[in-house]
């Protein structure tokens, strides 16, 4: 049991090799290892997870030697959570909707496994910038595996503003290492407190990391990457990186906030949290906006998704118990969301070759169970009941209220709107315009049509996704009372 | 009363739900379908009616939802609600299979499917025990109403169903803004009868927000001026839906909400004493003036009836408002009086255009020789709206008027009656016409007497004079037989409205309310 947390990173390290190995050679095997590598991981994951409900945090140190210099690494009830979440959807979504699986991809897609993975269990803010750039890399790769120039132009731009946001991050941590010299998060937590919040080191420190996970999260105004991303990645490429690829820096930014700056950073400088406030709020107007005006519904959800992270900003900022469940409650409901819409797109684009909001039309009578199932993933990124959206945001009002955060009570409930205006442009279309002339499948460049299979795999995924916002949903005050120990603590 | 832990709430709001999955697996054999929309009715009748027979108050507690208890409670006025969705369920049931089936409509498996649901959400928002599991199934209403407004697929009901919810998805945000403001406030937000303990006594302008957002959310279901545009461009939708959704389960759920926010939320007490009382008062009698007004320009039979839904909406607010006993007696009994009312005028309606393909009121002169029975019935349940006596309106609306007269400002009867005089204004040139009118085609002469008939919208052949048929033959049965129990309910409970329970249940909320 003691190794278990080690594992969780070196399995799916460990085990980028067999694709790269066996995938020209002998593809089934290689497909079959993989598979076996991922499901192995999402049974490390619950082990984990159930380890850490029977006896609490676990925490390990690579190798024995002291946390302040070895590779600490630590598991406690949020982070588990998000190692679940990472283990879950990357062996769903390799089973279901990928289609694609040459050896040096399927390389990549554990590897990315292994850098978030490593994220949430990392004990350490240098080494969670090492996990950062191999999620980042093997992201960056993974959308330049589709060929083409566009997506090789989309790759690069995410390339480069994700390395810059990774240098911040970088930078960040230099600054923090010079202000306490310890790079171990319980350490700096102490340290930080004893070198004083609004020493300019720290202030510093703390506006690069935000900054630099802010690229990650897609923050306004650090957005742009993430459309052209995503709307040009395979359909499970960019499902993989909707669910995960901002959820878990979205954690991170949680972790470094109130586990190493902790709420008292945020109390001494109230500049800090007015510049979360304002980052996040302009986050939802812009990410609503641009959703607005979108004609490809990859884009629509891309900037979806940076208005989600803009209410989770927010929650970060009020920073009260509620708030952070709220912004936990958010992020979860997004990437689960955000996973079924991505692998609904890979339906439609394949089945009917629609892409854009116009070319849905009339597809809720041609694909019912997938169109249904958007339908619902879509009432949850509004936000309304039963859902886990829902439930996200009532956290989040409540703890604005409490806060008398007049501003961000109002911009929360007015973003319901601006996400339903979005969400309804497409539900709409989806059921009530007219096909427009013949809807027979057509062969686009995702591949023929003889993946039949997968196909009914990928619907499969789809649906359970927005089933998934239901029943956490339904689940919400169980997930807000197994945050809540670790929330309570921070605060 | 004590409460007893009981899965007949629950299971009031299951069996419709539980109907959805069974009506889609019927969607290739219409007949098996129709009757699983039928068991599920007279089900989930059966159930609240044992509910109503309970002796204690039966509550389903259902664990927590984002940390708010999620309860079922069958209190005398969720009760009220209930038992009359429940009852009408059944009616506009056999009412919507001869309807699809006379127009031959598309998609009627998502109607039903989509009804189903609908009726589950007003369940849910009748025996919801707090205000955010009403806020729950309020917001699922608006969805499962949706596929409905925009049944046809037009633009125009595409733009309608926009319309709709914008408007009412709008207004629940408001609500949830209320919602937690009033559970930051007082640190629950569970229905209490005479409202939450010290809800007045925290910060008074907080709380006065609260009820205002409050007002505003539920007020647009409730279908208040100026919040009521969506309800007479939702009359796109087909007559059931227009019958049962939007002259009763979806506008009296907004309605029974703003029952709940005066009476159990802040209690009328404290309503009056942060000066709300007043307010809303105002708005709900210059609803009912204004829509009573704006009625009578409508052609369109539907549109009308509408107006009037939003005129009648505004009597229960007005009674729930002036917060007197008598004044929310009459206000619960309206709720009753009005849906037999007004459901047999939409179920006329939605008949009439079955039958002869027309929608307009001026199109209708001399209809009562071809419809008489139906025409009857309409003539009835108008006559109940205006508040003639010996039928439900006069019982509940001498009640609202007697309140108002008790309440500390008596002059809000002059808008009962005046309201009351427009009701007449609006329905009496509709029924001379149906019954005396003439076309200006009915005299032969002025046709070529071998002209050919020339066809008008829906393709239905207009003829020269209305045909006569016996009074077996006037429509078929599925539509003629609710058009007529509907009237015939609302002359009974004119006649005796102490016979049914609904009496009795507003007699209960208002003893639970006031002590």
């Amino acid at each position: 049991m003691s190794h278990l947390l080690p594992l969780l990173i070196a399995v799916p390290i460990i085990g980028a090799l067999v694709p790269a190995v066996l995938g020209a050679r002998r593809p089934v095997i290689s497909r079959r290892l993989t598979v076996g590598i991922l499901v192995g991981q999402v049974g490390l994951a619950v082990a984990v997870l159930v380890a850490v409900a029977a006896t609490g945090p676990r925490t390990y140190v690579v190798g024995g030697l002291p946390a302040a210099v070895g590779i600490g690494l630590r598991a406690d009830a949020v982070s588990t959570v998000f190692v679940l979440l990472v283990a879950v959807t990357a062996a769903a979504l390799y089973v279901t909707v990928r289609t694609d699986t040459t050896g040096p991809t399927d390389s990549l897609w554990l590897l990315f496994v292994a850098g978030l993975t490593g994220i949430a269990v990392t004990a350490d803010v240098f080494n969670l910038y090492v996990f950062l750039e191999i999620s980042g890399l093997a992201a960056y790769a993974l959308v330049a595996g589709r060929h083409g120039t566009r997506a090789a132009l989309a790759a690069f731009h995410y390339l480069l503003v994700g390395t810059i946001g990774a240098t911040l991050y970088l930078l960040g941590v230099g600054y923090l290492y010079v202000a306490t010299g310890t790079l171990g998060m319980a350490g700096l937590r102490a340290d930080l407190a004893a070198v004083g919040y609004d020493s300019p080191l720290v202030v510093t420190a703390f506006v690069l990391v935000t900054v630099g996970l802010g690229v990650k999260l897609a923050l306004f105004p650090l957005q742009a990457w993430k459309p052209d991303a995503y709307a040009v990645a395979t359909p499970d490429v960019s499902a993989l990186l909707a669910t995960l690829g901002s959820t878990v820096p979205g954690y991170a930014l949680v972790r470094l906030v109130f586990d190493v700056f902790t709420a008292s950073f945020l109390d001494a400088v109230p500049l800090v949290r007015t510049g979360l406030v304002v980052v996040g709020v302009a986050s939802v107007a812009a990410g609503g906006y641009f959703a607005l005006r979108q004609s490809d519904v990859r884009r629509l959800l891309a900037y979806s998704s940076v208005l989600q992270m803009g209410l989770v900003v927010i929650g970060i900022a009020i920073a009260t118990p509620a708030a952070v469940t709220a912004a936990l409650v958010l992020l979860v409901g997004n990437a689960v969301a955000k996973g079924g819409l991505y692998a609904a797109t890979g339906v439609f684009a394949r089945r009917f070759g629609a892409t854009t909001v116009d070319g849905y039309a009339g597809l809720g009578r041609d694909a019912p169970l997938t169109a249904g199932a958007v339908s619902v993933a879509f009432i949850s990124l509004v936000g309304l009941p039963p859902t886990v959206g829902f439930a996200g945001k009532w956290y989040l009002v409540v703890a604005a209220v409490d806060s008398r955060a007049w501003v961000v009570v109002a911009v929360v409930l007015l973003s319901t709107l601006v996400s339903l205006a979005y969400a309804g442009r497409v539900v709409e279309r989806l059921y009530l315009a007219a096909a427009p002339g013949g809807t027979e499948p057509v062969a686009t460049d995702g591949g023929g049509l003889a993946d039949g299979p997968a196909r009914e795999r990928t619907v499969v995924f789809v649906v359970v996704a927005a089933l998934a916002t239901v029943l956490v949903g339904l689940g919400s005050t169980e997930l807000a009372a197994w945050f809540a120990p670790v929330v309570e603590g921070w605060l | 009363m004590t409460d007893t832990v009981s899965v007949l709430p629950l299971a009031a709001v299951l069996l419709p739900t539980l109907a959805v999955p069974l009506i889609y697996a019927a969607r290739t054999r219409p007949r098996l379908r129709e009757t699983v929309t039928l068991a599920a009715s007279i089900a989930t009748l059966v159930t609240v009616w044992f509910a109503v027979q309970s002796p204690t108050t039966l509550v389903t507690p259902l664990g927590s939802f984002a940390g708010i208890p999620f309860a079922l409670r069958a209190d005398a006025a969720a009760l009220l609600f209930a038992l009359l969705a429940a009852l009408l369920w059944v009616v506009t049931s056999v009412y919507s299979i001869g309807y699809l089936y006379a127009l031959d409509e598309h998609a009627q498996t998502r109607y039903f499917a989509a009804f189903a649901v609908s009726i589950a959400a007003t369940m849910g928002v009748a025996f919801a025990a707090n205000l955010l599991t009403l806020f729950v199934f309020y917001e699922l209403l608006t969805l499962a109403t949706y596929p409905l407004v925009v049944h046809a697929g037009t633009a125009k009901a595409r733009a309608a169903g926009r319309q709709y919810i914008a408007y009412t998805l709008g207004g629940g945000v408001a609500a949830l803004g209320g919602i937690v403001l009033v559970g930051v406030l007082t640190g629950t937000v569970t229905f209490t009868p005479g409202g939450i303990d010290g809800l007045g006594a925290t910060d008074t302008t907080l709380a006065r927000i609260a009820f205002v957002l409050l007002v505003v959310g539920f007020g647009v279901k409730t279908a208040l001026v100026p919040l009521h545009g969506w309800l007479p461009t939702a009359m796109v939708a087909p007559t059931p839906v227009s019958g049962l959704l939007h002259a009763v389960a979806v506008v009296k759920s907004g309605v029974f909400a703003l029952g709940r926010t005066v009476l159990y939320v802040f209690g009328p007490e404290t309503t009056w004493d942060l000066g709300l009382g007043l307010p809303l008062a105002a708005a709900a009698a210059a609803t009912m003036v204004i829509a009573g007004v704006v009625g009578l320009r409508q052609d369109n039979l539907k549109r009308g009836l509408a107006y009037s839904t939003v005129s009648h909406l505004a009597y229960i607010a007005l009674g729930l408002a002036l917060a007197t006993p008598v004044a929310v007696f009459g206000a619960f009994i309206h709720v009753v009086a009005h849906a037999f009312m007004k459901i047999s005028l939409f179920f006329a309606a939605g008949l009439i255009y079955v039958e002869t393909g027309e929608k307009y009121v001026s199109d209708l002169a001399g209809v009562g020789r071809r419809l008489p029975m139906t025409m009857t019935a309409f003539a009835i349940a108008a006559a109940g709206l205006i508040g003639f006596p010996l039928v439900a309106g006069f019982v509940s609306k001498f009640h609202l008027i007697v309140g108002a007269a008790a309440s500390p400002h008596p002059a809000f009867v002059v808008a009962y009656l005046v309201a009351g005089v427009l009701k007449l204004l609006y329905f009496w040139p509709v029924i001379y016409t149906a019954f005396f009118g003439r076309r200006e085609s009915d005299s032969s002469e002025s046709r070529h007497p071998f002209a050919p008939p020339h066809a008008t919208d829906g393709g239905y052949v207009e003829q020269a004079m209305w045909e006569r048929r016996s009074l077996t033959r006037e429509a078929s049965p599925l539509l003629l037989a609710p058009v007529v129990a509907t009237a015939a309910a609302a002359v009974l409970l004119g006649l005796f409205p102490t016979a049914f329970p609904f009496w009795a249940l507003a007699e209960a909320v208002v003893v639970e309310v006031f002590g």
